[in-house]
């Protein structure tokens, strides 16, 4: 099966002057975020969720997050969780910095989604550090880490243990916004989409 | 003391923002923005209107702010406006000059236009009020600009009625970055921000 990728849309000024992630290459199901309740999502199976997103409406539905899920699909979410809406996923804490290098970022497990991405790139933009995140969630020994601060506090899991589907949580900016910036980030956008690729065929071949 | 409302999208950087206790303590109600409309605010006398509110509901609830300022009310509107709801809104989006302090000497922008206002006399410097814009506006001449860009747009301006109600508007997006554990000096702006909206000077 192929993705079908549904983003919930905050509907916020950011989000309607190409200030958001590019999307041109790729075809994405827009959801008006205070239409969760109502949308369709049998034809999806994943459904993005940014950091503008008012969280407290989707605490208040979580169980349609949940029933997605329950579906064997994925939900992957960009940004600082303070209501527990996601399943199995701890609340944002943000990282104490004492030196810029505090903010280094590195990719951990041989992760695909971050392979031949540089901590140089990920954590430097002209020469100001701190872009990528600005802080990190406490995992549990199931979920699988993508990315650590140097202090190893996780700034990006995957976890296939809370419910029978994948969820992907990263304490930063949307994952596929990372491309046409000329360096090794450009990689996570084409690496992002072929990991949820192979995770949905995972996914529909476990019983 | 004011009594100070604010719309609350229920995003992760207004939950920190106006939840932080140094600003909160100036907050008599938040509210939370899908219950806008049906909330009595006539208790209030200031109403903040933060970036990056869901257009929809800021439209359903935009004649209601208005005639809270028509009625007495001060209301402050902060960020980017994409959406016309401000009484003569002349916003002109700009990009927005993100690294301006990298650049060889480098000008913010910015210029303090009115020094003498209260809000720059006992609670604010511009340096708190400096780190990029989005745009700007060109407001009525009954308008007081407070901050310009160099070619006379405002970035901050206060509108006073002749009701006794109030606009302060500016481009601005402190609740936007200090709620995303970015920008110092938006620390610094709500620390001095919130008291003076709370002394009503």
């Amino acid at each position: 099966m192929n993705l079908s990728i549904a983003r919930l849309d905050p509907g916020h000024a950011f989000g309607i002057n190409g200030q958001m992630v590019k999307m041109t290459d790729l075809a994405i199901k827009n959801i008006p975020q205070y239409t969760l309740t109502s949308a369709a999502l049998e034809d999806v199976n994943v459904l993005i969720i940014p950091n503008f997103v008012d969280q407290e409406f989707l605490y208040a539905n979580k169980n349609i997050i949940e029933r997605f899920l329950a579906d064997k699909n994925i939900v992957v979410f960009c940004g600082h969780l303070f209501r527990p809406w996601l399943p199995g996923a701890s609340l944002f804490m943000p990282e104490r910095i004492q030196h810029h290098t505090d903010y280094n970022i590195y990719p951990q497990n041989n992760t695909p989604i971050f392979d031949g991405v540089e901590t140089e790139d990920m954590t430097v933009n002209k020469g100001v550090a701190g872009f990528f995140a600005r802080g990190y969630y406490h995992t549990t020994a199931e979920q699988e880490v993508h990315l650590r601060f140097k202090s190893g506090h996780v700034v990006t899991y995957v976890d296939r243990h809370a419910t029978n589907g994948t969820i992907v949580v990263h304490a930063g900016r949307p994952l596929l916004g990372y491309s046409g910036h000329n360096k090794t980030t450009d990689r996570i956008r084409t690496q992002f989409l072929a990991f949820l690729t192979q995770e949905l065929a995972r996914l529909q071949e476990a019983q | 003391m004011k009594k100070i409302g604010v719309i609350y999208s229920g995003n992760e950087a207004h939950y920190r923002t106006f939840h932080e206790p140094k600003i909160n303590q100036f907050i008599e109600k938040l509210i939370y923005h899908p219950q806008f409309v049906g909330t009595d605010i006539s208790d209030l006398d200031v109403l903040v209107v933060p970036s990056q509110l869901n257009g929809e509901l800021l439209m359903q609830g935009a004649q209601k702010i208005r005639e809270f300022a028509a009625n007495g009310g001060t209301v402050v509107a902060f960020g980017p406006q994409p959406w016309e709801w401000i009484p003569e809104q002349k916003w002109k989006n700009r990009e927005t000059n993100f690294w301006w302090w990298l650049e060889k000497d480098a000008k913010s922008g910015l210029v303090l236009t009115a020094p003498e206002h209260m809000l720059f006399k006992d609670f604010l410097t511009l340096d708190d009020c400096t780190w990029h814009q989005h745009g700007c506006f060109w407001p009525t001449d009954d308008a007081e600009i407070l901050i310009a860009t160099e070619d006379g747009g405002a970035i901050m301006y206060d509108q006073k009625l002749a009701t006794g109600g109030r606009w302060i508007v500016t481009t601005l997006d402190p609740d936007y970055h200090f709620g995303s554990y970015f920008m110092p000096a938006t620390e610094r702006f709500l620390e001095g921000f919130f008291p003076f909206l709370a002394s009503g000077k």
